[in-house]
């Protein structure tokens, strides 16, 4: 390897462990060879096959105690610290097999992008942190009142090409199966919230409209949101959902 | 002298046959968001295995993702201490602030096809020395002669993840 890039992966290692850089420190004024500091671990090879069978049993006070948590996309502020301009999701479930009567208990998870147009990637793949906040920012999960409503508090989404604003939505009934997977659609227009917002620091340059996009441009009455509100106050999106049930 | 400074990995399965309260909640409560997420892939209805479904639909790896929420909670309650592994005197005594949780296999229908791992990265441990088929580990950190020690006995599912070697060249980079 050559030495800057050696001296390179050093540098990584330190930044991701300043423990270890302390901890290094101390030993590396006494001696400074690599190579001689492994401990050999060949004298457990003869006996590792028989421990792995029994290992020492707890000799602690029982516990901890777990209890019921419910999954973290449980919550009604979706927002987790992103910038935004606040809104306030009000969705109303009605069951469209009951005379369109409030569906009570169901589950409504609701997505969307962030005022730049990105998603939350549920993490990534690598391993994650006990501090998980964050982690699924602007995903989140209510039960519908006996009315069939739920309330969300988020901030106004941005856009990305190829798409009008919208909010993801996926309803399921008590027992979490699957109800309906929709989209909710912005109006669009002079005075309304979209042109208020004008997408962030973007702009609307490059923007798809209801009329283009390809997956409301085939109707998007029954999805269509009333959204109110101001920049200083917030906004307020409404819309009631008919599921069948 | 010189020590290696290790992380150690503790993969823990979790299934239909675990038996210990935190276990139980975790296989309850990851199926029944597995079945809520697995909704999201249309495909699922053809392929109601998971094993089937990423093999036709890779987008659907990302399940393990989409999954790993309805298990922080109970992450959290470990307080940062690694379940199951003990030192020899019977305690818990690893430290953890990072882990990755999997799904291994599962079914939409199917709910003893279940099973998940969560693997448990330690903190930093000072590796001392090897006695029989124990480690001799320490928390990395301790600034003083003496220092406070574990051993921890070689394992299923216990296994070095990271070893870091120190030398004079990491301290000049650093």
């Amino acid at each position: 390897m050559e030495r800057k890039n050696f001296l390179k992966s050093l540098m990584v290692g330190a930044v991701s462990s300043s423990v270890l850089v302390q901890a290094c420190k101390k030993d590396a004024d006494v001696t400074a060879t690599s190579g001689t500091t492994t401990t050999n671990t060949g004298s457990t090879g003869t006996t590792t096959g028989t421990s792995g069978s029994c290992s020492v049993a707890p000799t602690e006070t029982e516990g901890p105690y777990p209890t019921k948590s419910p999954a973290s996309y449980v919550r009604s502020d979706i927002t987790d610290g992103r910038s935004g301009y606040k809104m306030t999701v009000n969705i109303v479930i009605t069951n469209a097999n009951n005379s369109c009567n409030a569906l009570a208990n169901a589950l409504v998870d609701i997505w969307h992008c962030d005022a730049e147009g990105n998603y939350s990637e549920y993490g990534g793949s690598g391993s994650q942190s006990t501090n998980y906040q964050s982690v699924h920012f602007l995903r989140g999960r209510q039960t519908t009142s006996s009315s069939g409503a739920v309330t969300f508090t988020t901030i106004f989404p941005g856009w990305y090409t190829g798409r009008a604003t919208h909010i993801h939505v996926h309803v399921y009934n008590s027992s979490g199966t699957s109800l309906k997977v929709t989209q909710i659609a912005f109006p669009e227009g002079t005075g309304t919230a979209l042109a208020i917002v004008n997408g962030y620091s973007k702009g609307m340059s490059g923007y798809t409209y209801n009329a283009s996009d390809n997956v409301f441009s085939d109707g998007y009455t029954l999805e269509m949101a009333t959204v109110s509100g101001s920049t200083t106050d917030g906004f307020n999106l409404n819309i009631t959902l008919a599921v069948p049930a | 002298m010189n020590k290696p400074t290790i992380k150690l990995c503790y993969r823990k399965i979790i299934d239909i046959n675990s038996a210990k309260p935190w276990d139980k909640l975790v296989f309850d409560d990851s199926y029944a968001e597995f079945r809520m997420q697995v909704q999201n892939f249309a495909e699922v209805k053809q392929y109601p295995a998971f094993g089937e479904l990423v093999h036709y639909v890779p987008a659907a790896r990302k399940l393990n993702q989409m999954v790993g929420p309805a298990i922080t909670g109970y992450i959290q309650q470990l307080n940062e201490v690694v379940p199951d592994v003990l030192n020899n005197l019977g305690r818990r005594f690893l430290k953890f602030k990072h882990y990755q949780f999997e799904i291994i296999n599962s079914h939409l229908n199917d709910r003893s096809k279940h099973q998940v791992a969560i693997s448990f990265f330690s903190e930093p441990m000072v590796w001392h020395s090897t006695i029989d088929s124990y480690l001799l580990l320490a928390a990395a950190g301790q600034e003083t002669e003496e220092v406070f020690t574990h051993l921890v006995q070689l394992q299923p599912y216990l296994s070095i993840h990271t070893l870091t070697e120190c030398h004079e060249s990491y301290t000049i980079a650093s």
